[in-house]
């Protein structure tokens, strides 16, 4: 029987603020002492009061806004509550009924298909501590004591809550890879998930024959996107098994576990918490308003979906290597100084996806690190264009560029290409030279033996290496006929 | 130098013109607790070496001939749920005994730069819930006027304490009349300024959207300089508003009603008020009519019905919510458990009294699915109805006068049999804290009996300078209360 898959996904993003969401203190908190990061706000002593971090909400409102999303003005916080060791309150600051941002949509590409995936809304709220279990391997089970680490409590994370509009694992791939690239885009996040920057929970349930949603599994602690991809597969293979074998399914959080590849139960839904949600009253609403919100918008960098289309349009490239181009705001940005400095579009690309790519990637390095300015790699491409440089050549002069930190200029001369194309006469010196150190060749042509034109083709092999690529092999064929002829 | 016959104002004029010393001022208070409030148990921790410090601070700026502020070298007493760094702060709980607070509230930090010096921590209904500081881990406050009564609550230490004639001036916390309430007990005078005055921070919560710092003096004038010293914006607290407050010692010394409409509340039933205290306001509306203010009457019908009921359903979830940081885990009372969860149990059982054990439990329950709909959300909607109401009534009146009290100073014990009708003692107070409103208790001499008799006056939001104008008018009459002398309180 066929089932339809149905994935919602819910998106922590961490926000990119030097302080944490409700106090002055630092987020800057991997690798620091545990409890360092730490102050009478976000340990929740007594007495203290929660204050807005006004920057906080100038990310979420842009992260919004990018998604789409209707601001709400006089959006307000509420206590989430629940005793754990890692939540100092014993409540969480989140939003709940009145989400900063409403709606909105993203629109993805999955499996060579466009797709808009809607969303319910993005809310801010604060991060809970860490628990540190001194087992060998980190979990709670077998631990005698715990510890707790507050650094990461209090830190800024806007949620984005999809609708369940995704129909594959791919499609949540894209969806979670698309949302990354805004974030990074509008520099709210980092996006990463191995430091715990982008948290994903995804909501798996396969649909009924009568289109009806059937019971619905949550996923958890899934770091990676290839574990997340790994784990809808496992999830959605588990789940039409049970339905196939005549089986139910509960409403369930199921932990996916990387090395074995399976998601394991971790507790049911059937006694739903009650978390007694409460408006925050220490915290007064948040304003904002119309031109706050405008203020932001007109602040906004060109979007990366607009983006790719104005290149695959403006620079006459392939969807897919402006998707390439694009998927840094860097990279776009390189390539386009690339242009500007006398590339042709076209070739710029190339150049970009086959030297630049390879360069960065044999050296770990991102392209912000990479040491060539775009308007000097640019007139080596457009030297190139022009025919006053081989290809090979222009290779070689970016690999002295990298290398060895040179200038173009200096790089064109260590190469010995700073004289650019070899014109006539200096072609014709070269040719003078290779017929002296090949006087066989030479009289079997000039004897009319060298019927397949095979030696000839040895000759101009020959020449084609001593320039080292600098003349160009249609008219090094020409002078080298003329000069046999003479 | 008799200093339990001082002012605030007068002792810092006196510390101004070099008449007497910060320090001796201080050494005095402390001399004078040490001695007689084993009999009130009014300080629960005296301040001694802060103290010292920090007057000595003090007389060296006077010798240095700066600047000194307006309560330089005033010795006063905080309520012991204001965090003072490095000095131990309980609530009067067992939960938060020994804890020492790492910073000083902003109240704390505002009266010292005002030049106040603090000289004791004052006792209290164990984490402010009580009106007769009966419930504390330091055992009950006696009431100075009377030792066979209570001082009321939950600020009854700090009352108690200027009652006695220990400090000029106390701080105190009030929720739902916790300030007036123990003045009008104990025969100072009370206020609870209007919500989002004075900063909350470092005051260990109640209920959020009622808590307001409140001043507990001997008399009017003290009480604007106060105001002056706390009433100020702050970033650490956003629900303290950053409008720019008036001068209130102004509005005080230029007291007058002409002009004024004041506003008297019927549609009570005075019979269930003690006569004295119907007395008592009926006298301070005689005493505004004879200061010129035109008299009118009016009634609050929604507020009179439901603000007792609606003020302990906001207030309970509140504090389920505010006091569910106390775990045992980072501060407080710890108990061990064989896991989490019973270690919370234990802890929380054995650290929380009873009295707050059953508000926490109702009002985790009013927040529960269910009754959060039918109960709470209800509830907001008729503190929205007692808000209405009163921007109502100030349309027409610039004050409010009614009782704050239906009963005098409760005999002790009284309210242990029955606390229902100690909650139902907080309909004239709980009304000013729903709507925010600010709210003087202003004392009217005593009963034969030597038992304080007292009137209510509110004003609209931020009126408090106006509120203040009218409280002297009143003061200037009746005269301020005088208080016990050591002599007849030993
Ligand atoms: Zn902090």
């Amino acid at each position: 029987m066929s089932r339809n898959v149905v994935i919602g996904l819910e998106i922590h993003l961490q926000l990119k603020t030097k302080t944490k969401l409700f106090c002055g203190c630092s987020t800057d908190y991997i690798g620091a002492t545990p409890n360092t990061n730490v102050c009478p706000i976000c340990l929740a002593v007594p007495g203290s009061l929660p204050v807005i971090n006004d920057h906080a909400v100038d990310l979420a409102v842009k992260m919004g806004l990018g998604l789409h999303c209707d601001i709400k003005d006089k959006t307000r916080f509420h206590r989430k509550h629940y005793f754990y060791a890692d939540l100092p309150k014993a409540y969480q600051i989140t939003q709940y009924e009145h989400a900063i941002a409403q709606g909105g949509y993203l629109d993805i590409v999955a499996d060579g298909k466009e797709k808009r995936v809607h969303l319910d809304h993005l809310h801010l709220e604060e991060d809970a501590g860490k628990l540190v279990h001194p087992t060998s391997d980190g979990r709670l089970s077998g631990a005698a004591y715990s510890l707790v680490d507050y650094n990461r409590g209090g830190m800024p994370l806007s949620e984005i809550v999809s609708m369940p509009d995704m129909n594959s694992p791919a499609e949540a791939i894209a969806y979670i890879t698309q949302i990354r690239q805004l974030a990074r885009y509008l520099e709210v996040s980092d996006g990463e998930m191995e430091s715990g920057s982008l948290r994903v929970d995804v909501n798996v349930s396969l649909s009924n024959a009568d289109g009806s949603l059937g019971t619905r599994v949550e996923l958890k602690n899934i770091n990676s996107l290839k574990s997340i991809e790994r784990a809808l597969e496992y999830e959605i293979a588990r789940q039409n098994r049970v339905l196939d074998e005549g089986g139910q399914l509960v409403q369930e959080t199921r932990l996916w576990d990387d090395a074995a590849g399976v998601t394991r139960s971790m507790r049911s839904k059937e006694g739903a918490r009650d978390y007694r949600y409460y408006a925050e009253m220490d915290l007064a609403p948040i304003d904002a308003k119309p031109d706050y919100v405008e203020k932001i918008r007109a602040a906004m960098p060109e979007m990366p979906w607009d983006k790719r289309a104005r290149f695959t349009e403006q620079y006459g490239i392939s969807f897919e290597e402006s998707q390439q181009l694009t998927e840094q705001r860097e990279t776009a940005d390189y390539f386009e100084a690339l242009v500007a400095s006398g590339a042709p579009a076209v070739k710029a690309a190339n150049w970009m996806r086959m030297e630049v790519q390879r360069i960065l990637r044999d050296a770990g390095m991102e392209i912000t690190d990479f040491p060539v300015a775009a308007k000097e790699l640019g007139s080596l491409i457009a030297k190139v264009e022009s025919r006053d440089l081989s290809n090979t050549q222009a290779k070689d002069v970016l690999g002295a560029m990298y290398d060895g930190g040179l200038s173009l200029d200096a790089a064109l001369k260590k190469c010995g290409a700073a004289g650019g194309r070899l014109t006539a006469e200096a072609l014709c010196a070269v040719i003078s030279k290779i017929f002296a150190e090949q006087p066989g060749a030479v009289e079997t042509i000039k004897n009319g033996a060298d019927k397949k034109g095979a030696k000839q083709k040895f000759l101009q092999g020959l020449v084609m290496r001593e320039t080292r690529g600098s003349a160009d092999p249609t008219e090094v064929a020409k002078t080298l006929a003329e000069m046999l002829a003479k | 130098m008799d200093f339990q016959k001082l002012s605030a104002r007068e002792i810092a004029a006196g510390v101004k013109a070099g008449k007497f010393t910060a320090v001796e001022a201080a050494r005095d208070a402390i001399e004078r607790i040490k001695k007689y409030d084993k009999k009130y148990n009014s300080i629960v921790t005296l301040c001694e070496e802060r103290a010292m410090a920090e007057a000595e601070a003090i007389d060296a700026a006077v010798a240095r001939g700066e600047e000194t502020g307006p309560l330089a070298g005033v010795p006063y007493a905080v309520k012991d749920n204001f965090c003072t760094q490095a000095i131990e702060t309980t609530c009067g709980s067992k939960m938060l005994k020994g804890w020492l607070p790492p910073y000083d509230a902003t109240a704390v930090k505002n009266m010292k730069e005002a030049g106040a010096v603090l000289v004791g921590k004052a006792n209290m209904d164990e984490f402010a819930m009580g009106s007769t500081t009966e419930s504390s881990v330091f055992g009950p406050t006696l009431n100075p006027r009377d030792t066979g009564r209570v001082p009321g609550g939950s600020s009854g230490g700090s009352a108690a304490a200027v009652a006695a004639g220990f400090v000029p001036i106390a701080l105190g916390s009030d929720t739902g009349g916790s300030v007036r309430q123990p003045a009008a007990f104990c025969g100072v005078q009370g206020m609870k300024p209007s919500y989002g005055q004075i900063s909350r921070y470092g005051i260990v919560a109640y209920a959020s959207s009622l808590d307001q710092v409140g001043g507990l003096t001997k008399n009017i004038a003290d009480m604007a300089l106060v105001m002056e010293a706390l009433a100020k914006p702050d970033d650490n607290d956003t629900t303290c508003d950053a409008y720019e407050r008036p001068s209130f010692t102004a509005a005080v010394s230029g007291a007058s009603l002409a002009g004024k409409k004041i506003a008297v509340l019927t549609g009570y039933d005075r019979d269930s008020i003690d006569k004295p205290l119907v007395e008592a306001a009926d006298r301070a509306v005689e005493i505004c009519r004879a200061a010129g203010a035109e008299i009118i009457e009016a009634s609050l019908p929604v507020t009179m019905e439901h603000t007792v009921a609606c003020y302990y359903m906001v207030a309970l979830g509140d504090a389920s919510s505010k006091l569910a940081c106390y775990d045992g885990m980072r501060y407080g009372h710890h108990e061990d458990g064989k896991n989490l969860s019973e270690m919370y149990k234990r802890s929380r059982m054995e650290g929380f009294g009873e009295e707050v054990r059953r508000r926490i439990l109702v009002g985790t329950c009013i927040l529960t699915r269910g009754y959060y709909e039918n109960y709470f959300v209800p509830a907001t909607k008729v503190r929205q109805l007692i808000s209405n109401e009163f921007k109502e009534l100030f349309k027409k009146a610039d004050a409010l006068i009614c009782p704050i009290v239906p009963a005098l100073a409760y005999k002790r014990g009284l309210v242990e049999e029955d606390p229902v009708r100690m909650y139902l003692g907080d309909v004239f107070t709980t009304m000013a804290n729903l709507a925010g409103l600010p709210s003087v208790s202003i004392n009217l001499g005593f009963t034969p009996e030597g038992l304080p008799t007292c009137v209510q006056m509110l004003a609209p939001r931020f009126g408090d300078a106006e509120l203040l104008s009218c409280a002297a008018v009143i003061e200037n009459a009746a005269g301020a209360p005088e208080p016990v002398t050591e002599k007849e309180g030993c």
